[in-house]
């Protein structure tokens, strides 16, 4: 298990939206939007619950002390929109799953996720929409 | 005899006009895609080297003031009376900190936007709905009844339906204040009453609303209409909803920006 964290500049990808079944509060309100980071661990939990759903993973940070993670990620409907489950990330529950997204700007160990790679290699990943409007 | 034929023969021709009458309405039942803003992201799945995207129908979220055939004229925002203003304001300067719908509250009408399902019957509709709030329903009378006087006041309000040609009107009244009915601060009373129109445009939904509110508006606030396609996506229970992040937010910032 260990946690590996990198920061880079991103193009900015906003997942939360303004009325009512998508609406949530300002990403850039709580996480800072201009870096990215990365997490490597243990996924440990799975909450398939609104208005985000959760993901709770432990990971080794510097000087080997284990830190515990949590991401949110789009809501429980937009996941099953593009086809996808609860089953698809609980799978992975015990093993060891990559995580990028964006940090909280208090800097406690939360963010949210913008990608995962599950330990058989898929990578699920938020991106733009092309969709002009 | 004769008497006795003739009441039975008259009351087959009225059941057989009220059939007429009932089929001459647009069917709006069904399942239809979501009308409102939805998270702006696609899905980029990779598995074993292939890659695939996967995008949100997106194509109902916005109003189209200019295109839908039988819309009436709309107007892009309310119109506060003078004395309201300011409260407007400060409620969209801090939307992202105060805005109820962020802490799992029910959006109500019309924010709640057009039904996901329609069920159509000869003396009701009823409206279904999914919302991270929970998943409401509308039971909305057709038979002529009027509006209940002794009933709550709610988020959904107290609604009776007619039909208006091919267009179905629903008039909801008696709703709580506690919700905006659009997501820029826009604020009501109690008294507020919206008029919702549904109608078919070949196989898609059409639906506009439109808010009075004599207490803080200065006229009726016509909404673009939303053009909205049929789905076959089945309806789900919507988990439950637990907000934490209020507490962590650190600046006013609205969603969508930067």
């Amino acid at each position: 298990m260990r946690q590996r964290i990198s920061v880079w500049p991103v193009a900015v990808l906003l997942m939360s939206a303004a009325s009512s079944v998508w609406a949530h509060h300002s990403p850039s309100a709580i996480f800072d939007m201009g870096s990215r980071i990365s997490v490597t661990g243990t996924l440990t939990k799975i909450d398939w619950i609104n208005p985000h759903i959760v993901l709770a993973m432990d990971a080794r940070g510097d000087g080997g002390k284990t830190e515990h993670w949590t991401f949110q990620s789009n809501p429980p409907s937009w996941y099953r929109s593009v086809g996808l489950a609860r089953a698809d990330f609980a799978k992975a529950i015990g093993q060891t799953i990559t995580v990028e997204g964006v940090r909280a700007r208090d800097r406690t160990p939360f963010g949210y996720m913008q990608k995962i790679v599950l330990p058989d290699g898929t990578s699920l990943e938020l991106i733009n929409s092309a969709d002009p409007k | 005899m004769l008497k006795r034929r003739s009441s039975i023969l008259a009351c087959a021709v009225l059941m057989s006009a009220t059939a007429q009458t009932q089929q001459s309405h647009p069917d709006l039942s069904g399942v239809w895609s979501y009308a409102i803003d939805r998270a702006p992201a696609a899905l980029k799945k990779e598995v074993n080297g292939v890659v695939t995207i996967q995008k949100i129908d997106q194509s109902a979220r916005h109003g189209d003031a200019t295109s839908v055939a039988g819309a009436l004229p709309s107007t892009p925002k309310p119109s506060y009376k003078p004395e309201h203003l300011a409260k407007v304001k400060d409620l969209f300067d801090h939307e992202s900190k105060v805005d109820p719908v962020f802490y799992c509250g029910k959006p109500g009408v019309p924010r709640i936007g057009s039904p996901r399902k329609i069920v159509q019957l000869p003396n009701e509709t009823i409206f279904f709905y999914e919302d991270i709030s929970g998943d409401p329903y509308r039971v909305i009378p057709t038979d002529g009844r009027p509006h209940r006087v002794n009933a709550n006041p709610s988020h959904y309000g107290d609604s009776v339906g007619r039909w208006e040609g091919q267009v179905f009107v629903v008039d909801s009244r008696n709703f709580l204040d506690d919700t905006w009915f659009g997501e820029d601060g826009y604020f009501h009373s109690s008294e507020m009453r919206v008029i919702e129109r549904l109608w078919k445009v070949g196989d898609n939904l059409v639906w506009q609303a439109t808010v009075e509110d004599p207490v803080v508006l200065t006229a009726p606030w016509v909404m673009p209409p939303r053009l909205i396609r049929p789905s076959t996506e089945r309806l789900e229970e919507s988990p439950k909803c637990v907000e934490t992040d209020g507490s962590k937010l650190l600046n006013n910032d609205h969603h969508l920006q930067r």
